[in-house]
């Protein structure tokens, strides 16, 4: 009994090294641990065997269910295992397909720059407003301190519509709007589009500005230096320098023309800055008390400071475009540039 | 304005070079734009003198020996005009001018020629080529040419700010830099030596329109040689720009360059009585040549300078040719006057005149220079021309305009800058710039000399005193921020979220012109709809591309399809948020409603190109998707409806309504108008009011308890007639799912051989959802029960 024992397991073991599916493996379990199989076969036999000898010979037996139930699993992972490697190894992907990419659209380079400009402002406790395009010649010029025949309208070729109505030459009358029907403090910026009888490389008839103001109490020159300081260092990076010159704009005194140190060269002369290392990016003054006097306003309590930029301007800067038609012909290879 | 740098040296010194200058002026607001060099450069060229001429033994030339002090040259020369003792410029062997010529030492028929004598062409000076470059008998013999002449200058371009007049003359200029240097500042020399012939015996000056007029001065200057200016006075003007004309004229404009104010010579004798009438053109006087010889249409508010018959000259802005001085003139009137600048500005529009005269006058300059600018030039003529100037100045309707006071508290100086500075520098800095500080009161008066009319107000006192104390030394400090909540209002914010969702779904934002051409309706057949044919028109437009203000945004957004089509950009999505403009009444009276849109294009392959999709054109969903998409989120009962717009296929279009209010329109573009704009394929183009939009409230979305119960899933498909719309079903499945329906898809619509002609199959997936655990039979009831509401009402059968 013990010898036929021994000779189920070797051959058992034989056959099992021998298998190379899952369903040979199958049919090994059948031959040996199935319900007629020589395991079971051997226990059926156990009758035949002395009394006294049964329990060793049934341990034994049983053993050799053990193994060949242990012998069974690690072939059954092993063969599993074989499986999958050669699955995986099949399924290699060529890597260097390009993959499926969602559709992205892009916003225009200039609402890019706008938002940049409007996130460092209302960080800066601004809110930003808008106005009519479509403007009374008294905004537009006459409450900004420019009455007819000012010379000053010259800076400004300006599409009429009637004798009264024009179309907005800048974003300064919605400061008049705004000081119309709200008291101070005010803390505005205002985006928008604006319209000036002007075509070049360099120039569009209808263009974008943002216009900043801030009128309260105790407003300086000096306030005006460090707020312009902080959006240009927000804007264009914590190293940029900045220069304010005397200018002249009517609705403010004093005037400056600010200018950034160049974001091309770093202040060192290139072609973008005319070798002068600075861009000339925002026109700004303290607010004429003449443009306060008109909106009733407090002159004796109140200053303010107003600033002005051309978002066109600042994105060929940025962007390094040279022809500002670009904006308006709306390329879809120029607008995918910006995603 | 162009400034010299030598010339301005005549004024005051400057402790700068021309570069150092331009950076002081720049940084004190007077903007140098650029610095050239007035004279190209001229190596190897020097003053000689002619000491000997003969002929040349074998050619019509002669043969100079030319003295440079350090040597003597023998140079051939076919110049008619070399004589003994002529100053001329000479190039050595070895120089090569400005036209590329190189001297070399040269045989000419037997005699070598050691150099050249050049004219003013050759040496790029001039256009001057009929003989040698005469030069002034003081120039110094052997000198280098450019230094000889004074052509080693630096021209200063300046612009000047429309409210400093005053800038735009030498005069005024160094006033700024002898203020900046704390240098002097000398004025020219205005001494005339007059006749014992008084002037009212020889000419009389009325004004009739003394509100255009506010001041008319006149000498009167006879015996004047006719003749070329002096060279250094033709320097001084070439150097700015002008070109040099006669003696009278160049003194008239080197007078206005050097005073900023303009005078005007007419020839004494061709002036009818010789008197002068200022006054507006009489009924006849309709036309009238200026010395540029066009002919001119007056209009009856322009001011014309008259003799007693006729007009002579368009006060302000240019003489006339019946009066101009000639060859012949001997007697001058000349004429230094003061004008309406807001006239000026108007009748030099109007007659497109840019002369130097009413770029002065337009901007309003100060009528005390009239006297000083008259003695100048008067003298001038006395001294260059010989001229004899009658005794005394007719000075008609003049009214003193004295100097302006004031207040100046020098407290508010430091409060508006945020500065420090000190009284006493503020006084150096208004006393250099000429104004008049009185201290012993409180507030300061500061009087304003009448050529500072920009001066008005203390902060226009306070500029001047910050230009000159540095605004880079001006603290830089940040406002308090008072508790000021940054941020935008509803609209801005709410357009933000949508082009969010818009670029995330794919498309791509334009920015297109807000006027249009009028043409743009026509072409995207919208010109049928009155309210669209509304357009503000602009009264001076570029061009008729931009003639109009928008009524819609969807011919842009072809346009700008068209364009990209016509460079092989086929597959678009496109959107622009912008205003259109719409007017109550035409022409405009009252304030138009400029009414937020956003606008969508889709055309072409909604998939892009790639190796693992099957290509894939959009198509009417696409859109309608990205509308819903837009419209999603606000409190509307939206309604769709078929459209009628001729931009679209009669087919495939809808407007939504929102309140009785179609608040957007969408469809496929009209096979027709897509020919008109050369698209072919098929377009997509929705317009939706955002302003419309907005005027429902965005609710917040209010978090539902997530189900504890499973779900149960049932798909159900029906035959329909055809022409029955979707939509009908799913509003009666929806009454008849009750509350247990949570959710309807429609995952198939399918026509075709497999079903009967005249009927359609739509296959709807719902899912059944309460608060508890649904059974089979339940759900199949309800399902049983919304196929017999379609099946009553819509005759629908289950496939």
């Amino acid at each position: 009994m013990e010898a036929r024992i021994q000779s189920v397991k070797s051959s058992a073991v034989e056959e099992c090294s021998k298998i190379e599916s899952l369903a040979q493996l199958q049919q090994l379990w059948v031959k040996y641990l199935g319900k007629k199989g020589e395991v079971t076969q051997l226990l059926r036999s156990m009758g035949s065997i002395p009394a006294d000898q049964r329990p060793v010979v049934g341990q034994m037996v049983n053993q050799l269910k053990v193994e060949l139930e242990q012998l069974y699993e690690q072939k059954e992972a092993e063969l599993e295992k074989q499986i999958q490697q050669k699955r995986l190894q099949e399924e290699a992907l060529d890597i260097t397909l390009p993959g499926r990419k969602p559709k992205i659209g892009s916003l225009h380079p200039l609402t890019l720059v706008l938002n940049e400009i409007k996130q460092i402002f209302i960080s800066m406790g601004y809110q930003a407003v808008e106005g009519p395009e479509i403007e009374l010649d008294y905004y537009n010029f006459e409450a900004l301190n420019i009455p007819k025949d000012h010379p000053a309208r010259d800076m400004q070729d300006t599409f009429y519509i009637t004798e009264d109505f024009l179309l907005r030459s800048h974003t300064s009358p919605v400061q008049i709007h705004v000081m119309e029907r709200q008291d101070p403090p005010v803390r505005i910026i205002v985006p928008g589009k604006v319209y000036r009888a002007d075509s070049d490389l360099t120039h569009s008839p209808m263009f974008h500005q943002v216009e900043g103001l801030l009128v309260d109490a105790g407003i300086t020159f000096a306030d005006l230096k460090g707020t312009l300081e902080a959006f240009a260092k927000a804007m264009f990076g914590p190293e940029t320098r900045i220069r304010f010159r005397p200018s002249y704009f009517p609705f403010t005194e004093p005037s400056a023309e600010v200018d950034v140190s160049c974001i091309i060269c770093r202040g060192t002369g290139c072609k973008v800055c005319s070798n002068t290392g600075w861009l000339e990016i925002l026109g700004s003054g303290m607010v004429d008390p003449r443009v306060l006097e008109k909106v009733g306003y407090d002159t004796e309590k109140v200053s303010g400071l107003a600033f002005g930029m051309g978002i066109e301007r600042v994105a060929m800067l940025k962007y390094g475009i040279n022809d500002i038609r670009l904006f308006f012909t709306n390329d879809q290879r120029f607008l995918h540039q910006f995603k | 304005m162009k400034v010299s740098y030598r010339w301005l040296k005549d004024y005051t010194s400057i402790p700068w070079s021309p570069e150092e200058l331009a950076e002081k002026l720049t940084m004190a607001g007077i903007e140098v734009g650029s610095i050239d060099s007035l004279a190209p450069d001229l190596p190897n060229v020097y003053v000689g003198e002619i000491v000997r001429v003969e002929p040349h033994p074998q050619a019509d030339l002669s043969v100079c020996q030319i003295d440079l002090k350090s040597q003597m040259l023998t140079i051939v020369c076919g110049a008619p005009n070399a004589r003994v003792g002529l100053k001329v410029p000479v190039a050595l062997v070895g120089a090569v001018l400005p036209n590329g010529m190189q001297i070399k030492e040269v045989e000419l028929q037997g005699v070598v020629s050691s150099g050249m004598a050049c004219s003013e062409q050759e040496l790029g000076l001039g256009d001057d080529h009929s003989g040698v470059m005469e030069l002034p008998a003081d120039v110094q013999v052997g000198q280098d040419l450019v230094t000889a002449l004074g052509f080693d200058d630096q021209i200063l371009d300046i612009s000047v700010y429309a409210n400093r007049p005053d800038l735009m003359s030498m005069l005024g200029i160094a006033r700024e830099v002898a203020a900046l240097a704390g240098t002097k500042l000398a004025y020219p020399d205005t001494e005339v030596p007059e006749t014992d012939q008084a002037i009212e015996d020889l000419t009389s000056v009325t004004v009739e329109d003394s509100d255009k007029c506010p001041r008319y001065c006149a000498r009167v200057i006879s015996d004047v040689a006719m003749k070329a200016s002096p060279l250094w006075m033709q320097q001084r003007l070439r150097a700015v720009g002008m070109r040099p004309i006669n003696i009278v004229v160049d003194i008239t404009n080197f007078v206005m360059l050097e005073t900023g104010q303009p005078l005007h010579a007419f020839d004494y004798d061709q002036l009818g009585e010789n008197r002068i009438v200022v006054r507006t053109p009489a009924e006849n006087e309709t036309h009238f040549v200026t010395l540029d010889g066009i002919e001119r249409e007056l209009s009856e508010d322009m001011l014309m300078i008259c003799d007693a018959e006729k007009p002579v000259c368009i006060g302000g802005v240019m003489g006339g040719e019946n009066t101009e001085v000639t060859d012949r003139t001997k007697t001058i009137l000349l004429e230094a006057a003061n004008f309406k600048a807001a006239n000026i500005r108007r009748t030099a529009r109007k007659l497109a005149i840019g002369s130097e005269a009413a770029a002065r006058f337009e901007k309003g300059i100060d009528p005390e220079a009239a006297i000083m600018a008259i003695n100048r030039a008067a003298k001038l003529l006395a001294d260059l021309a010989g001229g004899r100037v009658a005794r005394g100045i007719i000075d008609v309707n003049y009214v003193e305009v004295g100097t302006r006071a004031i207040e100046l508290r020098p407290g508010q100086v430091n409060s508006l800058l945020g500065t420090g500075i000190d009284q006493d520098a503020m006084v150096e800095i208004l006393t250099r710039l000429e104004l008049e500080v009185d201290r012993s009161v409180e507030p300061w008066l500061v009087q304003v000399p009448p050529f500072r009319r920009d001066l008005e107000l203390e902060c226009d006192l306070i500029e001047e005193i910050a230009r000159f104390w540095g605004y880079d030394k001006i603290p830089v400090t940040l406002p308090g921020d008072k508790g000021c909540a940054g941020g935008e209002g509803r609209d801005l914010t709410l357009i933000d979220q949508i082009k969010a969702k818009l670029v995330g779904a794919g498309l791509s934002e334009i920015v297109t012109y807000a006027f249009v051409n009028r043409q743009s309706l026509v072409q995207s057949g919208l010109d049928q709809i009155p309210e669209l044919s509304k357009m503000i028109a602009l009264a001076n437009p570029l061009t008729e591309e931009h003639a109009v203000m928008r009524t819609t945004l969807m011919p842009s957004l072809l346009e700008c399809a068209a364009y990209n089509f016509s460079r092989q950009q086929q597959d678009l999505s496109l959107f622009e948020v912008g205003s259109v403009y719409l007017a109550e009444e035409l022409p405009l009276q009252k304030r138009p409603v400029e009414e937020k849109r956003l606008a969508l294009l889709l055309a072409g392959e909604r998939i892009p190109l790639h190796w693992s999709l099957e290509p894939q054109a959009y198509d009417f969903y696409d859109l309608k998707g990205l509308v819903e998409l837009v419209l999603s989120g606000f409190a509307h009962e939206l309604v769709w409806e078929r459209g009628t717009l001729p931009i679209f296929h009669p087919g495939r279009q809808s407007w939504i309504a929102a309140g009785g209010r179609v608040i957007a329109v969408m469809g496929e573009v009209h096979p027709e108008i897509q020919k008109n704009y050369r698209l072919p394929g098929r377009v997509y183009l929705a317009e939706v009011s955002l302003d419309h939009l907005f005027q429902a409230e965005k609710p917040v979305p209010e978090f539902q308890v997530l189900p504890k119960y499973p779900s149960v899933d049932r798909d159900l498909a029906l035959l329909v007639s055809e022409d029955i719309p979707v939509g009908l079903l799913i509003e009666e499945l929806k009454q008849a799912g009750g509350s247990m329906l949570q959710s309807i898809e429609i995952f198939d619509v399918y026509q075709g051989r497999q079903i009967a002609e005249g009927q359609k199959s739509v296959a709807f997936s719902f899912i059944f959802q309460a608060d508890r655990s649904l059974t089979d039979e339940e759900v199949n009831d309800q399902l049983n029960h919304m196929y017999q509401a379609l099946k009553n009402k819509f005759d629908a059968k289950l496939r």
